[in-house]
């Protein structure tokens, strides 16, 4: 046993280079007409969890979506893990995503595939070739994602059939998946919006834990801003595409988020300092 | 009218409504359906005076099938050994036949599926080699063989490989298509390449429609390729049209009794297989364990409530739940524990499997087949093939027209009286409507008796009776029809719900009543959709029957391979190819728009 950090374990100033930088990423849809990421600017050091929080339909998908390569930006620099995804060819690409986690938030498990087989599958990118059944993948691999699954708490479900789980259950499955792949990041698309409380809570619980324990850089996207002030170091808030919060999750209190959630804004006075449209990135304040 | 015009005292008596208020208005669904129904009812007497049907064509042929009846029994059993061997051989065809289809199937449906395939003229050109393979009948495909590499087994095989694909990677292509996508972009986004995407996730989705599909043809192959015996291809069907060109009838039958329970025999193991299969899959397979609810669950409760202590990322301290970070070696996991247990499902996966892969390793073997031929005999019969072409229509035009004219009355009328019959016989063998547990029984019996004779040998037996022409072909294939619809009859009436069958029964209705109120309504949508997919299936199937002379242009296409016209055969498998893909596609149509 490791001594537990009671106290929030801030990344230090970061020496080594931040683990994402965006800089000025815009996209449009539609040939322009629909903005969904307006200039959006920020970096994140290593260890961070960072939690995307806005409304349905205010980029956060589309914002994690240009951290892997699944969408292209119309303008604007992303660079995630000394990698620049812009130009990055589909060979770089996958090498990248092989580096990057990414949590769903309809699981993405396949269900008649037992838990430690969907697991499994998150070695493919180191091994190449196609697999069909468990026993397909060596022993060592194998062994390797029951530890995955002991870690999230389910290494006694690993020969059942993944779709007898209950969401929760499912969504840290897909975790130890995304472990599976020894990630650097971990991207976290909505991992708890199909799912109750209690299960919401565990699988906060678990993210965080690894966020921790591995140094591993989180990126989560919530809509419950109780959760997002109850387990994040720093938020980040998007409305229509742009930022319009960056904070310390300390200096933060639940009038201040909601506001996140207004679509029209109060008199400019009273509004949250849309950080990236005027100044440089706030990085958010060390050791809290 | 009058009689109603008693007005009551307080109300003033109402107007009565006008007519267009107690008619159903003409939606353009009902407009269709009655237009279907003119259209079916002029087909079909179109079709019977075109073959020359009339009352007395029954009459007088009843008495012709008790002479032939007469002669068959009963049945002689001289060398049942070699029947059943010849039997075994049969199927064993079919099963080398789906398999090849199967493995050709396999990457022409990810090609053919708009989610997996590589670019959309690889989408169009998988899609059309599907359409082609289904819409050329079996036979006609054997024909082709046998002129390529010789009578024997080889050439029922490859035709029923090659006609297979229609099938099995149509349906294969369209489970693709049904997948979940999440789990693909998942693994994808794990740096997965497609094909791993393929293969992990995508299936291990489609697998279970893939078995059934699989076995389902199966059972459809194992009828066909008794008939592919009979140009030649092997098998017991050889036997039997030797037995009956002879005139041995009694020895006929008891080799038709030898195929139904071949037939019979396949169904029910692939039926067993389907079952034990799929149910394994649709049951959620629970080891019982009681849902873990430890430390962590606890703590999280607090952690919400409390959200300015979020900064301190809590972790159990102890107890069964406890994480352990262990810097040292990984710790030992039981052994077992890293392969799947054997629970009885997958005992009975493993065992399915391996039966199946004996199976066809057995039909290499005992099948004068290699895979080596295989793959030599595709030189000849590409050649036979080219030799079809160019299609020459110009010698024997009007013969043609004729035979594709007749063809089709054949189909249309045995799809009339075959859904009509079948009607009655469905409700029978319906268990929810039949009076009675032995009339269900009888009539389900019935029908498992009549769809493990094939429609072709039928039709020899027919001829054999009545002599050549388009009658016993419609009775052949009147009776196929029945069998194969009656039983889609009863299975969709026993779907119907009972609800409103007991509402019906409480206002006093008698049985009949309730079954055309509540039941026939009830399965209506269905009965449409498999009237139509028959019509489909007794076209391709009456361009066929002429091989064995039940009428159509089956004849003229036997005569033109056997004179080695080749150039009129590829004319006439031109004909039959556009009105069996014009046809699928007017009941496809139809089908969209009525359901």
């Amino acid at each position: 046993m490791t001594t537990i950090p009671h106290q929030y374990p801030a990344p230090k100033t970061p020496r080594t280079p931040p683990v994402v930088q965006v800089r000025d990423l815009t996209k449009t849809f539609a040939n322009g007409s629909v903005t969904a990421l307006d200039q959006v600017d920020f970096e994140v050091p290593r260890g961070q969890l960072l939690v995307l929080i806005g409304l349905s339909g205010s980029g956060k998908s589309t914002l994690l979506r240009h951290l892997n390569g699944l969408h292209h930006p119309t303008s604007g620099d992303v660079e995630v893990l000394g990698t620049d995804v812009v130009t990055a060819q589909r060979r770089e690409l996958r090498a990248l995503r092989r580096r990057v986690g990414f949590v769903f938030q309809q699981f993405g498990l396949v269900g008649r595939l037992s838990c430690l087989e969907n697991v499994l599958s998150g070695s493919l990118g180191r091994l190449g070739a196609p697999r069909y059944g468990v026993l397909t993948y060596g022993k060592a691999l194998r062994r390797e994602a029951l530890g995955h699954l002991e870690r999230v708490g389910l290494d006694d479900r690993a020969f059942q059939r993944a779709d007898t789980l209950s969401g929760g259950q499912q969504q840290r499955v897909a975790i130890a998946r995304t472990l599976m792949q020894s990630p650097e990041l971990l991207l976290a698309d909505e991992p708890v919006a199909s799912l109750d409380p209690e299960s919401s809570a565990q699988v906060m619980e678990v993210l965080a834990r690894i966020c921790v324990e591995d140094r591993l850089t989180v990126i989560c996207s919530l809509h419950q801003v109780e959760l997002a002030l109850g387990w994040a170091h720093r938020i980040i808030g998007l409305r229509d595409g742009a930022m319009v919060l960056d904070q310390d999750a300390h200096d933060l209190d639940n009038a201040e988020v909601m506001r996140v959630y207004q679509r029209v804004q109060p008199g400019s006075g009273a509004a949250p300092v849309p950080a990236a449209q005027t100044a440089p990135v706030r990085v958010p304040a060390m050791g809290a | 009218m009058a009689v109603v015009e008693a007005p009551s005292p307080e109300a003033a008596p109402k107007p009565p409504a006008p007519d267009s208020h107690i008619r159903p208005p003409w939606t353009s669904q009902r407009v269709l359906l009655t237009a279907l129904v003119a259209v079916g009812a002029i087909a079909t007497v179109w079709g019977w005076n075109r073959i020359g049907l009339s009352l007395a064509t029954f009459t007088e042929g009843w008495d012709d099938m008790g002479r032939l009846l007469d002669r068959m029994l009963p049945p002689r059993y001289t060398t049942v050994g070699r029947w059943v061997g010849l039997a075994v051989e049969t199927f064993f065809m079919a099963l080398m036949g789906t398999t090849i289809a199967t493995a050709l199937s396999f990457p022409l449906a990810f090609l053919a599926a708009r989610n997996t395939t590589v670019n959309p003229f690889a989408y169009r050109a998988s899609r059309a080699v599907i359409t082609m393979a289904r819409a050329i009948p079996d036979l006609i495909f054997a024909i082709i063989f046998v002129s390529a590499v010789g009578i024997g087994p080889l050439a029922g095989v490859l035709a029923l490989g090659l006609h297979s694909i229609g099938m099995i990677a149509k349906l294969f292509a369209d489970a693709i298509e049904e997948i979940n996508e999440v789990p693909r972009d998942a693994v994808l986004s794990t740096g997965a390449t497609r094909i791993q995407s393929l293969s992990t996730a995508v299936l291990p989705q489609v697998m279970p429609s893939f078995t059934s599909v699989a076995l389902y043809r199966l059972d459809i192959n194992v009828r066909v390729s008794v008939v592919l015996g009979i140009v030649g291809a092997g098998g017991i069907g050889f036997e039997l049209q030797a037995a009956l060109r002879s005139l041995v009838y009694d020895r006929g039958l008891a080799i038709v009794t030898v195929i139904m329970v071949m037939v019979v025999l396949v169904e029910w193991l692939s039926a067993v297989m389907r079952r034990s299969l799929l149910g394994a899959d649709s049951a959620a397979v629970s080891f019982g364990q009681p849902r873990r609810r430890g430390a962590l669950a606890s703590l999280r409760r607090h952690r919400i409530a409390e959200p300015e202590l979020a900064a301190a990322v809590p972790l159990p301290t102890g107890g069964p739940d406890a994480v352990t970070e262990d810097d040292g070696p990984a710790p030992e996991f039981d052994h077992r524990a890293l392969t799947p247990p054997w629970t009885a499902d997958r005992v009975r996966r493993f065992g399915y499997g391996a039966l199946v892969l004996v199976g066809i390793a057995a039909s290499f073997v005992s099948v004068d087949v290699s895979p080596l031929e295989l793959l030599t005999s595709l030189p000849d019969a590409w050649r036979a093939s080219s030799a079809l072409f160019p299609p020459d229509f110009s010698t024997a035009f009007d013969g043609i027209v004729e035979g594709m004219v007749e063809t089709v009355a054949i189909g249309i009328v045995a799809t009339c009286f075959g859904t009509i019959l079948s009607i009655p016989v469905g409700l029978l063998a319906a268990r929810n409507v039949s009076p009675n547990r032995m009339t269900y029984l009888v009539a389900r019996g019935f029908l498992v008796f009549v769809r493990s004779v094939p429609e072709l040998i039928l039709a020899v037996l027919f001829v054999a009776a009545l002599g050549l022409g388009p009658v016993p072909g419609v009775i052949a294939l009147t009776i196929g029809a029945v069998g194969f619809m009656a039983k889609l009859v009863a299975d969709a009436i026993e779907q119907v719900d009972a609800g409103p069958r007991e509402a019906v029964l409480s206002t006093g209705a008698t049985r009949l009543q309730e079954t055309f109120t509540s039941v026939i309504p009830q399965a209506m949508p269905s009965l449409i959709s498999s009237t139509l997919y028959l019509l489909d299936i007794n076209i391709r199937t009456s361009t066929i029957l002429g091989i064995v002379g039940g009428g159509g242009i089956g004849f003229l296409l036997q005569n033109s391979t056997r004179v080695r016209a080749f150039e009129t055969t590829g004319a006439i498998i031109l004909s039959i190819f556009l009105v069996v893909l014009v046809i699928e596609q007017l009941s496809g149509w139809v089908r969209k728009q009525l359901i």
